[in-house]
């Protein structure tokens, strides 16, 4: 039981620089593939509407403005996304990816939504990857693929 | 003439504006020097490195909604901040700063000071139990209870802890005292238990960790302070601060030689040595983890006091085959 | 004299809103009474209206210490369903996530037991160096919490070498400084003297009551998910099980800084033995009907997750039972002839949970005893319709 045990290392600590980070008038790096906001690269978009069905908050909406030039708007609701990745994950085409922004505040929630209006793009799909399960795993998953029916078609 | 000197005596320094000033000061020191050992910032941005972080405090305070309990008494309530604050300040009119040569004594220096310093600086905590009891809540009925039950703690180790060095000067009166310690400094170092015991206790009057519990954050809201808010917390505050600086002054008069040399050098003597004692404090604060009701008292009369008495043996032994 | 404190909803003590009444007599507690149902979100009702893939991320969401726990459960019960198995490299670094929040918990433990305990200085330098896992956390999945690194059939990301090697240096830093925190936890008095004989929980109340986690292990009862239905790759990888027996606050504090260094054996282990190939397998959307139970260590006790499929692709009933949910009974006998003075550190002792642990309320009735259960819209009914009516009560008293 000795009295006073934190002593050394608490005088220790007068002469170091302290641990705290000055924020906002100095700012950490973020590292490599930090889930910030999600933004679209429209020239990829094939309209699967994959990344609609599978956001867990509902934050992508993708709207027809004309069919017959294949015009089609997608709003990001940054109010409501959740920054998990899922809709880059779902992507078949590698159109959406995140970007590093983290201070993302507004005053109004109105201000958050991002918009994009785009021709829909005609992309092969990357091939699908191989289905050779690890040695450890027993049964090979059914290949139902996840970007359901109106991938390629119309 | 006289009338003037004793106006700017109480008003100006040390009195009451000094001490806001200065109060304030130690307030951010001890808070600079916690963070600091704790690998922290501290107040850092309110003016330069943050130094008038207590006062922002103090005058937020001020602009916040004042609320009183109903089944409080009202006088009683709102009186208990002012008359604590009053306390004090009065407690600082005793040190002996600025006029404290032999030669000249200051109209408020006589013997026996000493002793009315320790008893008004004893009553603040008559004043929290009574701001406890008045708030008629149940978690500031206990708070006021705690301190108490702490007073009976540590009163007797803190006045046979300053006693001492009373007994070796051979006077009660604290101009005396410091002279004789200016006189022979060497003798300043058989009295460093005697010191150290003065410093814990001085934590605990002052009722920081580890002798927080009356105001124990996490487990009675806020002790004495729960509904306590706006203006009337404000002036509690500035009268902890007050406290600390009017505490850590005694100490310094009575263990560390006192403050010599006039208005300006015994100015700077004043603000280094009450600065060495704020900074013990700190340390304590960070060392320390919060000990329990019973704890207290049990270390209290089983450690301090018999250390106390020990010291003053010491000092007896001393002065019988020595001085 | 007797007489009853309400410790809550709104206390200093308490990070979520929890109401305990305690029965005092002078300041010893003769009984306690805990009420639930202030964080009820309705996780339970809204996962069946999500698909599994969504519910990775609801799940996720229950709570913020221990979010990989919820999410690894449910993934393992509806891979059980699904009847795929993750390949092994997805397999360690899903669980290699496991364990470093695992240290992050328990560090973050350690800083608010000392909160509580009044040591500030300990506080400050236990969480700085929790910074130090943060970092590691937010390099391997991208976010500092909620990690979303679980998917249907293994993992989402994958580690390289450069990230491999600086977990190993963090590791031998982080070891270090826990090391130190051990001998500090143990030797200063003032802490030792708040911790000690505090709170006890004899090893056959811990048993009757069904004590989980550190709570129980701290009694001497030697449970662990991870030993006594190994899931993962926990069955090969070489661990031990953190016991001590003091039965009291202090043993739980020294059974979460052993767990603390039982975990980075095991992330050195898992580091230097990550085998190569594929971090997931493609998996089917909709499982076939059935039923699955998935158990899994969280750092407060053993999780427990009950997912019921009906062969569509979103479940139709998901059940959580939190691991704090299982320590309340226990709470409630360690509380009794307690003083006044415990009540946070021994409530903080179990490491509460609390949005972890909220089911649905029952509605009692305070003079008859009789339960009911009441929708949400009656319940807004009932109440707007008492506040329009009710005149403003001086004195008014708590019914009891």
């Amino acid at each position: 039981m000795r009295i006073a045990a934190l002593l050394p290392e608490l005088l220790r600590h007068l002469f170091k620089k302290p641990a705290t980070v000055d924020y906002p008038f100095k700012k950490l790096e973020v590292p490599k593939d930090f889930r910030g906001t999600p933004f679209l690269h429209p020239e990829k978009c094939i309209v699967c509407r994959a990344c609609v069905r599978d956001c867990p908050a509902e934050a992508i909406d993708i709207l027809t403005v004309n069919e017959a030039d294949k015009t089609f708007k997608m709003i990001i609701h940054n109010d409501r996304c959740i920054h998990c990745a899922q809709c880059v994950e779902s992507c078949p085409t590698d159109a959406l990816e995140m970007d590093e922004l983290y201070e993302i505040s507004a005053f109004s929630r109105w201000d958050l939504k991002a918009e994009w209006e785009f021709v829909k793009a005609v992309v092969k799909l990357k091939p699908q990857p191989s289905e050779t399960p690890a040695p450890a795993a027993p049964a090979a998953s059914s290949s139902e693929t996840p970007s359901g029916g109106d991938s390629q078609a119309s | 003439m006289a009338i003037l000197k004793t106006f700017l005596y109480l008003l100006v320094y040390p009195g009451f504006l000094f001490l806001l000033v200065y109060s304030t000061f130690c307030e951010w020191f001890d808070r600079k020097m916690y963070a600091r050992l704790q690998n922290r910032m501290g107040p850092t941005h309110t003016g330069r490195f943050g130094i008038l972080q207590p006062v922002a405090d103090i005058v937020k305070l001020l602009a916040k909604e004042d609320i009183v309990p109903e089944k409080a008494d009202r006088k009683m309530f709102s009186v208990l901040p002012v008359i604590g604050l009053a306390l004090a300040s009065t407690a600082m009119l005793l040190l002996p700063v600025w006029h404290f040569s032999l030669e000249r004594p200051s109209p408020n220096s006589f013997p026996g000071d000493i002793i009315v310093l320790l008893y008004i600086l004893s009553l603040p905590t008559l004043i929290f139990f009574l701001a406890g009891w008045s708030s008629t809540s149940f978690f500031a009925e206990i708070g006021g209870a705690r301190v108490l039950t702490l007073l009976f703690g540590y009163e007797v180790p803190l006045f046979l802890a300053v006693l001492g060095p009373a007994v070796m000067a051979g006077s009660w009166r604290l101009a005396e005292i410091a002279h004789f310690f200016q006189q022979r400094p060497l003798l300043l170092l058989p009295n460093v238990l005697g010191f150290l015991i003065a410093v814990i206790c001085l934590q605990a009057k002052l009722e920081r960790t580890p002798f927080d519990i009356p105001h124990a954050e996490t487990e009675i809201v806020g002790g004495t302070f729960t509904e306590y808010s706006g203006k009337k917390l404000a002036l509690f505050r500035l009268m902890i601060d007050v406290e600390m600086v009017a505490g850590a002054g005694l100490l310094a008069a009575v263990f560390l030689g006192g403050f010599p040399g006039g208005v300006f050098v015994g100015l700077v003597h004043f603000v280094i040595k009450t600065l060495f004692v704020i900074f013990l404090l700190s340390v304590l604060r960070a060392v320390t983890s919060r000990i329990r009701i019973d704890q207290v008292v049990r270390f209290a009369w089983r450690y301090l006091a018999p250390l106390a008495v020990l010291q003053l043996f010491i000092i007896l032994l001393l002065k019988g085959f020595v001085l | 004299m007797k007489y009853s404190v309400p410790i809550g909803p709104q206390h200093p003590a308490l990070k979520e809103p929890i109401s305990l009444r305690m029965t005092l007599d002078g300041e010893v507690i003769q009984d306690a009474d805990i009420r639930l149902g202030y964080n009820h979100r309705g996780v339970e009702k809204v996962a069946e209206g999500r698909t599994y893939i969504q519910n990775i991320y609801l799940t996720e969401r229950i709570c913020g210490i221990c979010s990989h726990s919820h999410s690894t459960c449910f993934v393992q019960g509806v891979e059980k369903l699904l009847e795929v198995e993750p390949p092994r490299r997805g397999v360690f670094i899903r669980y290699l996530v496991s364990e470093l929040e695992r240290v992050h918990s328990h560090l973050l433990w350690l800083g608010v037991a000392a909160h509580e305990a009044g040591f500030d200085s300990l506080f400050m330098y236990v969480w700085r160096d929790r910074e130090l896992v943060m970092d590691l956390l937010e390099m391997i999945s991208g976010n500092r919490v909620h990690y979303a690194i679980n998917t249907l059939g293994g993992v989402r990301r994958d580690l390289d070498e450069g990230q491999v090697q600086k977990i190993l240096d963090s590791l031998a830093l982080l070891r270090k400084q826990s090391e130190y925190y051990l001998n500090i936890g143990a030797h200063e008095p003032s802490f030792v003297g708040r911790l000690a004989g505090v709170g006890r929980l004899t090893k056959q109340q811990a048993v009757d009551l069904c004590a989980v986690g550190p709570t129980a292990r701290a009694s001497d009862v030697p449970i662990d998910v991870r030993k006594d239905d190994p899931y993962g790759m926990y069955d090969e990888t070489p661990f031990e099980v953190c016991t001590a027996d003091t039965c009291d606050v202090l043993g739980r504090t020294v059974v979460r800084i052993k767990e603390v260094l039982v975990a980075y054996d095991i992330i050195e282990y898992l580091m230097r033995n990550l085998p190569a190939g594929p971090v997931a397998v493609r998996t089917p959307r909709r499982p076939k009907p059935g039923e699955a139970v998935a158990r899994y260590e969280a750092p407060r006790g053993e999780n427990i997750h009950y997912i019921k499929s009906n062969g569509t692709d979103k479940p139709e009933r998901l059940k959580v039972r939190a691991p704090t949910l299982g320590n309340y009974a226990a709470t409630v006998e360690m509380l009794k002839n307690g003083f006044l003075a415990d009540i946070p550190l021994i409530f903080a002792a179990i490491d509460p949970c609390i949005c972890c642990a909220e089911r649905t309320t029952t509605l009692v009735d305070a003079r008859t005893g009789e339960e009911k259960t009441v929708s949400f819209s009656a319940l807004r009914a009932l109440a707007r319709e008492r506040w329009k009516n009710a005149p403003l009560k001086k004195d008014a008293v708590w019914p009891f």
